[in-house]
């Protein structure tokens, strides 16, 4: 591929959306962006439209004079209003382009910010360096999920739990999924970050300033004194949370893949069996017949259809998994994020693939045209070019901004994988 | 003394409308921080008014995010070109940060012109590039004479004040390239529409009302326009005003170097719509344009009265809430809401000056809450303080309001269906119907326990399913 000078298309996003997503996670938080005000609208607003639910995130709203004067007033004004406003537990503080480039030392103003201010101990405030030109959303959110954890845990006495971090960007549905499977068999666990009820609330009669779910802070702090950690969706996204657990506390760590498809979730499950010393439910045992049982169903109509999936790497990998055991044809393979382990860890799943790696949507619409393909799989940034290739699209995964339900969208385990094989097979049908 | 609780410095921005003695509200300034304001920034408010040019790359000097979520955002319809629809971007990196991006933006420029072909380039600055000191203009400069197109920098850095900021940046990037065009109508009237986004088609009714009057419209800013037609915006005569926050500067620029006079209009509901046509033929002071407008205004009227008749039974009376990004928008809705018989019990907006406040505080009754660059919190109070039914404005806003069970029209230059002219008022009025009186604000959040009051929530519902029964709140949360 000639190099090119401009992107076409971003099929990214930048750092700091991935922060917000990340210290959502956390009960009763709020994120702060270190910037100017654009910033913070504009993720508000990616982020509403993809969950339907409102999205707070606050601005040191950076001006001119903050620009040339470093920004200390407006961070420490900033985060004085948040906590009158809204009285959170956490302040998660992530930086921008602009707030890196001046040159501001953030962790030095929130020190001031403390000393100085009465009400400043009232909230832990955590700080993220998020700059836009240093890596994509994905790398944004496990950069903040690692200082999370470097911040705030503490030895203690040993606890009876594991831990289950989320290392990649998965929908509150899938959370939920997870959690329900857990509480039906082992429950003494902790989940991090939690955003299964912050991002999908439902409707109350009073409704709080901050939604209410999420890791809560005790928990997170506690991390350090489980008996051991288990990270899904950390195969290509840096496994560095779980590492730092195990290096400085001793907790034990194991890496998995996002438990997409049948045999990814089979490996999560087996460790959790270990784990927990007891066995799968009967239930799920059930739902995994019933989901070789509709693979079986529809194999003819899925078999070799030559698809493109793209977006987030742990997602992509994921379903690039699931397509090949459902014996179709995964034949682009694609995100926008450079990371040389995606390649290596896609092609030993499908080494057939055409595996595209830091590519916009220019690239992938120009491998897509001409080489047949049937269907596309991927956030709904995908969408012009199914429709000017009249190729139909399945929207899966972050963003999804023309559908309803990307909240409660669940493709993990047993049960997503099911819902994929017949959403695959009908909208084969359907296009056929 | 607030009418709200809020924080610091905010106070001031808030005033409930009590007879004549309105005082200045504060506007205008940079928003508080920490205040989780709904305002964007100096690039947002330079791309929104630019983006809808068909046939222009837009290019987004900078790191990747400014260009992702700005990607085919606008609801701006186009009967050409879809370049506009793709997002531009030079995708800065830490080395480009720090050796400077000029030479990745000439590249990045050269090889868009080959490989797209546009009329135009605009580049737009982000924050980053204002802090590390690229020279667009110089870049932009160069490229315009090798590649032989306008090549136009657009000085928006995020940082350098608000969107107003960002529209005299989009504005100032237009003046460039009116007037370098020659053209000869074959029309005797020539009009520009400016502050004219053609949001899902809006501008095409418009337009042929307009030819049916014997009017070309030049250029259309920037809905549905082309560089060539924005390049001929000075051969006409008039240029008609929309969306001022956007537009007055340009207006203005023209009006000083062309003496192209321009009116302030509004084409949103049936008594401004009615007006604009008169207005236009009045000053051309044509009589056969003058019985021409009113044929169609007398002609639409009665097309579409009958279907808002319908939908203003079922919505008059109910209270509305305006929370706009612009001044203009707001001052025709109260209009608009009027005509559908509804009241206004707050009005907002996120980059109103003190003319526009002093304007809407004269349209507003008694009673109505006023403010400027609201927050959530602040919204959130007000809208169970004065009891809305219903807030108009954008998607950030929409889930606030659905939380607080109240219905949500979305106004923004993201929405899919068209509001403007005679037809577009059908589709607001029926949009405002829909989501006032749908049966799911009626049904009890906390679930019902007795038996008995639930058969007299089913026999209600009942009604109203049938009809028979025009509101039910009677039902809710008993």
């Amino acid at each position: 591929m000639p190099k090119s000078y401009a992107t076409v298309n971003p099929c990214s996003m930048c750092m700091p959306m991935g922060s917000i997503i990340a210290f959502k996670g956390i009960e009763n938080s709020m994120t702060l962006l270190h910037g100017s005000q654009g910033c913070s609208t504009y993720m508000r607003l990616h982020l509403v439209h993809h969950f339907r639910e409102p999205v707070d995130v606050g601005s040191s709203a950076l001006s001119e004079r903050g620009a040339v004067y470093g920004g200390a007033a407006n961070l420490k004004k900033g985060l004085k209003n948040i906590i009158k406003g809204y009285s959170p537990t956490v302040i998660g503080v992530a930086t921008t382009c602009l707030a890196e480039t001046i040159g501001d030392d953030v962790l030095q103003i929130i020190h001031e910010f403390e000393k100085e201010e009465p009400m400043g101990l009232k909230a832990t405030i955590i700080r993220v360096s998020t700059p836009s030109y240093a890596g994509s959303h994905e790398e944004g959110y496990t950069e903040t999920l690692k200082e999370i954890i470097q911040r705030l845990t503490a030895k203690g006495e040993r606890n009876n739990k594991f831990n289950l971090i989320i290392g990649a960007i998965i929908s509150p549905g899938d959370i939920r999924y997870l959690k329900d499977m857990l509480e039906h068999w082992c429950s003494e666990y902790i989940l991090f970050p939690d955003i299964s009820e912050t991002f999908d609330a439902p409707l109350v009669k009073n409704v709080p300033k901050i939604a209410e779910g999420g890791t809560p802070l005790h928990e997170i702090r506690d991390m350090a004194n489980s008996f051991e950690t288990l990270t899904i969706g950390a195969c290509i996204q840096s496994a560095s949370v779980g590492s730092y657990l195990e290096m400085n506390y001793g907790v034990p760590h194991t890496a998995f893949p996002l438990p997409i498809g049948i045999e990814h979730t089979d490996m999560l499950i087996a460790k959790l069996e270990e784990i927990s010393r007891s066995e799968l439910p009967q239930k799920y045992e059930r739902e995994r017949g019933r989901l070789l049982d509709a693979m079986v169903d529809a194999h003819k109509v899925v078999s070799g259809i030559k698809t493109a999936v793209y977006g987030d790497t742990e997602v992509v990998l994921g379903i690039t998994k699931t397509l090949r055991e459902f014996g179709m044809d995964p034949l682009i393979v694609a995100t926008g994020a450079k990371n040389p382990t995606f390649k290596r860890r896609v092609e030993r799943i499908s080494p057939s693939s055409t595996i595209m790696c830091g590519v916009d949507f220019e690239q992938i619409h120009k491998e897509i045209a001409g080489r047949d393909i049937k269907l596309m799989i991927g956030p709904s940034t995908g969408r012009q070019i199914s429709r000017q290739e009249n190729i139909p699209l399945i929207r899966i995964g972050f963003p999804n901004h023309d559908r309803f339900g990307a909240a409660r969208q669940t493709i993990l385990g047993y049960k997503g994988a099911t819902w994929m094989i017949d959403a695959i097979a009908n909208t084969l049908l359907e296009h056929s | 003394m607030t009418i709200i609780t809020t924080i610091e410095g905010r106070e001031t921005h808030i005033q409930e409308k009590k007879g004549v003695d309105f005082s200045p509200l504060a506007c205008n300034n940079d928003s508080l921080a920490g205040s989780v304001s709904q305002r964007a920034c100096v690039y947002s408010g330079a791309r929104v008014v630019l983006n809808p040019i068909t046939d222009a790359v837009h290019l987004v000097h900078g790191p990747i995010g400014c260009a992702s979520y700005t990607w085919d955002i606008r609801g701006s319809s186009t009967s050409g070109s879809t370049l506009y629809k793709s997002s531009f971007s030079t995708d800065m990196k830490e080395m480009e940060v720090i050796f400077g991006g000029e030479k990745k933006l000439t590249t990045a420029i050269r090889e868009l012109v080959t490989k797209y072909t546009p009329s135009a380039v605009f580049v737009y600055s982000t924050c980053i590039v204002g802090v590390i000191g690229d020279d667009l203009q110089a870049v932009c400069k160069a490229a315009t004479e090798e590649l032989k197109i306008p090549v136009i920098p657009v000085k928006s850095e995020g940082f350098r004040g608000n969107k107003n900021e960002g529209y005299k940046a989009a504005c100032n990037a237009l003046s460039e390239l009116v007037g370098t065009r020659d053209y000869t109508s074959k029309k005797r009237f020539k009009i520009n529409l400016l502050g004219e986004y053609n949001v899902a088609g809006d501008l095409w009714p418009i337009k042929s009302y307009f030819e049916e009057m014997g009017i070309e419209v030049i250029a259309s800013l920037t809905g549905d326009s082309k560089v060539e037609e924005i390049q001929r915006a000075h051969c006409a005569q008039l240029n008609l005003v929309q969306c001022s926050g956007s537009m007055a500067f340009l207006a203005n620029k023209l009006k000083e170097r062309y003496h192209l006079p321009y009116k302030r209009i509004s084409f949103f509901g049936l008594r401004a719509m009615a007006s604009v046509l008169r207005t236009t033929a009045e000053f051309f002071g044509d009589k056969t344009m003058t019985r021409k407008a009113e044929e169609i205004i007398s002609r639409e009227t009665r097309r579409v009265q009958p279907q808002i008749e319908h939908h203003r039974s079922r919505i008059c009376g109910k209270k509305a809430a305006i929370y706009m990004g612009g001044a203009a928008k707001a001052v025709s809705l109260v209009s608009a809401l009027q005509e559908l018989g509804m009241q206004v019990v707050i009005i907002g907006t996120q980059t109103g000056e003190k003319d526009d406040y002093a304007k809407i505080s004269h349209i507003v009754k008694d009673g109505t809450v006023i403010i400027d660059d609201a927050n959530p919190l602040e919204l959130r109070d007000l809208l169970v303080r004065q009891k809305a039914d219903l807030l108009i404005s954008g998607v950030k806003e929409r889930y606030l309001a659905y939380k607080l069970r109240i219905a949500f029209c979305d106004f923004n230059h993201d929405r899919t269906k068209t509001f403007e002219g005679f037809t577009g008022m059908v589709s607001f009025a029926r949009e405002l119907d829909t989501s006032i009186n749908s049966p799911v604000w009626t049904l009890s959040v906390e679930r019902v326990r007795q038996i008995n009051k639930l058969n007299r929530a089913a026999k209600i519902h009942e009604k109203m399913f049938n009809g028979e029964l025009e509101n039910a709140e009677e039902l809710c949360d008993s």
